[in-house]
């Protein structure tokens, strides 16, 4: 998947997840908490990412996870495994 | 100072919401099927009493139905049904507002669907602990309502959601609680729990293929219970409070036993039932005599139906022959944590309307089961007062009755 692609999908993605925002206002510069998503909010939303887009977050690099861009950025840099 | 019950709710696999499900159930309706929420083909028991097309939407938003299992919606749906029922609890202060409820499991369905990725290892699904917690039904109600009294959660196997309503009851007498929103809920229709009931024995395999004939109380021909899921909850309070909001009572909830065989963690004793009547007759302050029917446990093992009839003799001696008994579990299954709310309610339900609904699937009574079961068809009688047993593992044994006065 393109880069472009990656990051309108992941934007689409959490646009739909998130409740009380304009989708609209959802950018990759948006911050999680900018979002209304509280910390266990963020963990779930990580969660449902990881399944929509085919990657593990690093446990411990979860915890540098703030805006949307970073999720973007993480995708780029681990491209799911290629399908057996 | 006596305690009523002003409100019903209920979700079951043959009716949600307590016309429903009562109009079912004295047509001897049932709710037993092919499993369908997963493949049960590697079971030795293919069937249950599940609740089909149940949207918790209806009740939660999209991001509550994340955080919570199914149980604690299945919970919320029969609370909301009930509170409505019950009108309106403006007038008490939130703080005087308990929750009282019962789950044998609790959240198990997370509990297998997180315990399969973690040994898969795939992530964990945020609120694993937080949906798999015993207590997170009754938090959830509690939290939806702004309850802000007592909250517990018991959670003694297949007699929870009768000692749930037995703590209710105390929470009213003892003045820890003006009302009470008391039941049980359980979604265990689950490869991994069924699978520990077929180990031991307990399920019906014989009936894979009619499974409207599998839970069988009291007949010869039964051979296990049938796994089954549901919610009953019920809005206890104090009679004068009742009377001076104007809300209307259904029954009063008159007496409440709790005995444990401390004998075998799984097999039955007639002991602890006989002693579980009669400590709830005694709390109730009547006589055996007194009592016209009873909702059996009944769950259509071989043993557990024969043992509790020698029980009900043995409480009741002559009058036994008198009593009408039926089994809701025939229609329903055995929904663990919730059979005895969910037999609460039709037990009041048979004192309000004259009514008691049949056992089903009784075609060739067993010798040793040998009392009035209310065979196939419903039967008009007026009854003043009906017993709720419930008996779970651990020799956990609940006995609630109702009255009509």
């Amino acid at each position: 998947m393109a880069t472009a692609d990656i990051e309108a999908k992941v934007i689409q993605f959490i646009a739909s997840k998130v409740e009380n925002v304009d989708a609209s206002a959802v950018t990759a510069a948006s911050q999680f908490k900018d979002l209304g998503l509280d910390s266990m909010d963020t963990v779930q939303l990580l969660f449902d990412a990881e399944e929509e887009f085919g990657v593990t977050f690093d446990g411990d690099e979860v915890k540098n996870l703030r805006t949307v861009g970073d999720i973007i950025d993480y995708i780029n840099s681990h491209p799911p495994a290629a399908p057996q | 100072m006596r305690v009523v019950v002003t409100g019903m709710g209920v979700i079951a696999p043959i009716g949600t919401g307590v016309e429903q499900f009562w109009n079912a159930a004295v047509n001897g309706i049932c709710g037993i099927r092919k499993i369908s929420s997963f493949d049960a083909s590697g079971q030795r028991s293919q069937i249950a009493g599940e609740i089909i097309g149940f949207d918790p939407a209806s009740v939660m938003s999209a991001k509550q139905i994340e955080q919570s299992d199914r149980f604690t919606q299945l919970a919320l749906c029969a609370a909301n049904f009930a509170l409505k029922d019950a009108g309106d609890l403006d007038g008490y202060l939130p703080q005087r507002v308990a929750v009282s409820l019962g789950s044998g499991m609790g959240g198990f369905s997370t509990f297998e669907s997180s315990a399969t990725r973690k040994f898969q290892k795939k992530s964990l699904p945020p609120f694993t602990v937080p949906r798999i917690m015993a207590n997170s039904a009754a938090a959830w109600i509690a939290s939806k309502y702004g309850f802000k009294g007592v909250n517990l959660t018991t959670s003694t196997a297949c007699s929870s959601g009768g000692n749930a309503i037995g703590v209710g009851l105390e929470l009213i007498r003892s003045g820890k609680a003006d009302v009470v929103i008391a039941g049980g809920a359980e979604a265990c229709v689950l490869p991994l729990t069924m699978s520990g009931f077929e180990v031991l024995f307990a399920l019906s395999t014989g009936f894979n293929n009619t499974p409207e004939q599998a839970s069988r109380p009291f007949d010869k021909g039964r051979d296990g219970f049938v796994i089954g899921e549901g919610a009953g909850i019920v809005v206890l309070e104090r009679e004068e409070h009742a009377k001076q909001r104007g809300a209307l009572i259904h029954a009063y909830l008159s007496g409440y036993g709790c005995t444990c065989d401390a004998a075998h963690i799984v097999a039955p004793e007639m002991e602890g039932q006989v002693a579980a009547m009669q400590a709830a007759i005694q709390d109730a302050q009547i006589q055996p005599e007194a009592v016209d029917y009873i909702n059996a446990h009944a769950t259509s093992t071989p043993l557990g139906d024969i043992v509790e009839t020698k029980a009900i003799k043995q409480c009741f001696g002559s009058h036994a022959q008198k009593l009408s008994i039926s089994a809701t579990k025939s229609m329903i299954g055995h929904s663990i944590g919730a059979s005895a709310a969910i037999g609460s309610i039709a037990t009041i339900m048979a004192l309000k309307t004259g009514t008691i609904h049949p056992t089903i699937n009784l075609v060739a009574p067993d010798p040793e089961c040998d009392l009035d079961y209310t065979a196939n068809h419903a039967v008009r009688k007026p009854i003043q007062v009906g017993l709720c047993n419930a008996f779970g593992f651990g020799g956990n044994n609940s006995t609630l009755v109702f009255t009509i006065n």
